[in-house]
């Protein structure tokens, strides 16, 4: 479809470098295809107002809530007191206009005929509707999210310049373990350039290979300070992080959406440089007293060990191993002291024995009564003659007196 | 390999379970003298390689605790 005319014969359909178009067509035509997007309603934040007193025209710079954008609104002064008086910079406003090229200088800028002030009600409404849908898409899911190392190498800050959260991060985190390394990157903590800085600020940080865990830290201030922090961009931003992100915004109570996709949800700045190094002394107590308990349980293995061996070798059977021996040596002394004392029982009874028989022998002995000069005369057996009958004439007998013997026939 | 180095090669808890075994023995009493003799010296040696394992340990414990912080 070609432009539409101007006046004279229409310019032809083409320009080229023979017939070019002179500056008049070119913007001309720019300005028909600028028109064709007709009236819109933007949502945006006032970086600037500027109103020179008499003046009608107002003009406005007007930024996108997260992205580093903006465009001129132009708009009368009656419009912008009757949709959004005092309207301050930093306010959020809805407004409807359609764009608008000034040929003269060739500037664009939106002319609005009508603007509202987004109230602090409608904001919230618009926060809890965004945290339905972020948590609906799983941003807020717990499984989702990174436990930041128990000692990360470098810590990445983001913060406000010199701001109170700064300090309190830095001072802290140092307390507890002096050689915690920062890389901090100070942004703009609220405002129009709040969300910008702090998405930049991530990207920066989450590229540094050194850097294991990202903060994100300021200190309390009002809802509208805050809101940067509920933003859909900065929130995906870091959803999108590979660092874990610790959030620190605002006192206790606050709880913007950046705390629920956040990895993890300090309460302070001072919480979270608790969280996210361990305290040294309390780290190195720790360690000393799980020393001292390894050597005591060790210690008291041992020494439990030995008692039971010194009971062992208290035992009568080792201490005093010569108590088998005296216990044997005794038993064979009394052993030999019977053997010694049955002996001498019976020697005396055989001294005794023989002593009677000895007697008996000697009673019945002829001795004595050969010594009264009687004489035993035996036949040749041996045979003691009693009676002369016994014997006969010219029988040798044998004749035994006290002293010798004598051989003698029988004479009759 | 001699008796000697068998012994060392024993465990502390094998080397305290035969002295334990060795005292019951002997106190059950009933050995000859012989036996009881044998066994008595078989009680002090594995008293000696117990001795040896805790005055081991005692004295790895002192030195770990010795070392310098590294």
């Amino acid at each position: 479809m070609s432009a539409g005319e101007v006046g004279r014969g229409a310019p032809p359909e083409r320009s080229t470098s023979e017939e070019p178009w002179p500056v008049r067509v070119v913007s001309q035509k720019i300005g028909a295809w600028i028109a064709r997007l007709g009236w819109v309603w933007v949502d945006g934040q006032v970086a600037q107002i500027s109103r020179r007193p008499g003046a009608t025209t107002v003009f406005l710079t007007l930024r996108d809530p997260s992205a580093d954008l903006s465009l001129t609104v132009t708009t009368n002064r009656d419009v912008l007191d009757a949709g959004a008086p005092e309207l301050r910079e930093g306010a959020r406003v809805v407004l409807h206009a359609k764009p608008e090229f000034y040929a003269a200088r060739g500037t664009l800028s939106l002319r609005a005929d009508e603007i509202r002030q987004v109230g602090l009600g409608e904001l919230l409404a618009r926060l809890e509707k965004l945290k339905k849908l972020l948590a609906a898409e799983g941003l807020f899911d717990r499984a989702r999210k990174r436990r930041p190392p128990f000692l990360p190498g470098r810590v990445g800050l983001i913060t406000g310049r010199a701001s109170a959260a700064e300090r309190d991060v830095l001072t802290n985190a140092r307390r507890r373990w002096p050689a915690v390394d920062f890389r901090t990157v100070n942004v703009a903590v609220q405002g129009p350039s709040a969300v910008p800085d702090i998405v930049g600020a991530l990207k920066v940080l989450d590229a540094d290979p050194a850097v294991d865990v990202i903060v994100i830290a300021r200190g309390g201030g009002s809802i509208e300070d805050l809101l940067p922090f509920s933003d859909e961009a900065l929130c995906r931003a870091v959803f999108a992080c590979r660092t874990p992100v610790v959030s620190a915004i605002g006192h206790e109570t606050d709880a913007p959406l950046l705390d629920y996709v956040a990895d993890v949800r300090a309460s302070t700045p001072t919480d979270a440089a608790k969280r996210i190094v361990p305290d040294l002394t309390e780290e190195v107590r720790l360690i000393g007293q799980a020393r001292s308990r390894l050597e005591r349980a060790v210690r008291n293995l041992v020494d439990r060990e030995q008692h039971r061996l010194d009971l062992f070798r208290s035992r009568p059977v080792l201490a005093r191993p010569q108590v088998m021996v005296d216990q044997r040596a005794a038993d064979v002394t009394a052993l030999r002291d019977r053997a010694g004392r049955c002996l001498e029982h019976r020697l005396s009874g055989a001294t005794d024995d023989l002593r009677h028989t000895l007697a008996r022998l000697r009673a019945l002995s002829p001795a004595a009564t050969l010594d009264r000069g009687y004489a035993i005369v035996q036949r040749g057996d041996g045979h003691v003659v009693r009676a002369a009958s016994e014997v006969a004439k010219g029988d040798p007998l044998r004749v035994r007196l006290a002293e010798g013997e004598l051989t003698a026939t029988v004479d009759g | 390999m001699t008796e000697k180095t068998k012994d060392e090669q024993l465990s502390y808890e094998q080397a305290r379970a035969e002295l334990a075994s060795v005292v019951e023995r002997l106190e059950a009493g009933g050995t000859s003298l012989e036996e009881s003799l044998a066994l008595w010296e078989r009680g002090e040696e594995l008293a000696g390689v117990c001795q040896r394992w805790l005055d081991g340990a005692r004295a790895r414990i002192d030195t770990a605790r010795q070392k310098p912080e590294e």
